[in-house]
């Protein structure tokens, strides 16, 4: 996927400049892009960092767990009878470490999980697909790379986005739950 | 200063205080693995950003945008941040990039800025989350995921537009 994005864009572009008589220009456009990138790469290293540090206090405090166990009874009612019980706990993890933006250690649960979940079947069961459809949709209560990169671009309020933000996502998240259960009813 | 994030912040010193925790030890050892998250991140997101200034340099991206205008007024999403909305569900360091560019184009707050930031977290990169997932269940058959997926990230796209006055 990303070869294509990457070599079909960047082709294009060149193609294009070299026809429109900008080639010159567009090279120098991404050398410098280069450039800035390493600059906004440093910029978001100090911020993600300093996020990453508090964001570990909180999950050496056991708030996960906590939270996972307030979490795992409306998700077994969420999820319905689909889920296997072995399921349960790597899906909870799962998703409470992506709520509090714990992106590494949500992912190997995930996986593990989606591996619990799979059962040599062919094709994906309900909970599995709502499982996906969660996770893709995203549910994080604080999103520190965007304000990391906010607070790089000078922003006034770099974490002024954090409600609006927790409201589209919420949205986003409804809306793709509502549809799984629709089409889970329809076959 | 908006207060949410210091009411983060607090809770955070303050839950683990309340459970003994070595706040600072523990705060240097996420900070390390946020430094190497940043390094890891870092070949392709001048990978992406070299592509997408190559691209909107040259006059393409703005012929992308040109196109989609209509239906993005309909919807109330500024045009400046529909490439991001595209790229969003493809790949997370094009749409890292992409945020990047908008927010030194049209200034962190201003109306467009607000909005790519607040699309950045409305959805995941769905395409990739679900093919790892789905590869790590060993299922062929995705069935209404990736349409729903994408019902989402839809969804969360407009509700971005509208979250932001």
């Amino acid at each position: 996927m990303l070869q294509w994005i990457f070599g079909g864009m960047a082709g294009l572009a060149l193609v294009w400049g070299m026809a429109t008589g900008a080639g010159g220009q567009t090279v120098s456009a991404m050398l410098n892009a280069a450039e800035e990138a390493v600059g906004t790469g440093i910029a978001l290293a100090g911020a993600y960092a300093f996020f990453c540090g508090m964001l570990n206090i909180l999950r050496r405090a056991g708030t996960a767990e906590r939270l996972g166990a307030a979490l795992s009874p409306a998700l077994r009612r969420l999820f319905g009878d689909g889920l296997p019980a072995e399921a349960l706990e790597p899906v909870t993890m799962n998703l409470t470490a992506n709520l509090l933006g714990l992106g590494n250690a949500a992912t190997p649960m995930g996986i593990e999980a989606a591996r619990r979940m799979g059962q040599g079947a062919d094709a994906a069961g309900n909970a599995l697909c709502l499982f996906l459809v969660i996770n893709a949709s995203s549910v994080q209560l604080l999103p520190t790379t965007v304000i990391a990169l906010r607070t790089a671009a000078g922003s006034a309020n770099p974490a002024g986005i954090a409600l609006p933000a927790l409201a589209a996502t919420a949205v986003s998240t409804v809306v793709g739950v509502l549809c799984c259960k629709c089409a889970e009813k329809r076959r | 200063m908006n207060g949410t994030l210091c009411v983060f912040l607090l809770l955070c010193l303050g839950c683990g205080l309340i459970h003994r925790v070595p706040v600072y030890d523990a705060f240097l050892e996420g900070a390390k693995e946020g430094i190497s998250t940043a390094r890891r991140i870092l070949p392709s997101l001048i990978a992406m950003l070299c592509v997408i200034r190559a691209f909107s340099s040259c006059g393409l991206m703005e012929r992308l945008c040109a196109l989609l205008e209509p239906a993005a007024a309909w919807a109330g999403i500024p045009k400046e941040t529909l490439p991001l909305m595209l790229f969003k569900p493809l790949s997370g360091s094009a749409s890292l990039a992409m945020l990047r560019e908008i927010l030194n184009e049209c200034g962190p707050d201003s109306r467009a800025g607000l909005v790519a930031s607040v699309m950045m977290g409305s959805s995941e990169t769905v395409f990739y989350t679900c093919g790892v997932y789905l590869a790590a269940a060993g299922v062929k058959k995705s069935r209404h995921t990736i349409p729903c997926a994408l019902a989402a990230w839809l969804a969360g796209s407009i509700a971005a537009s509208l979250a932001v006055p």
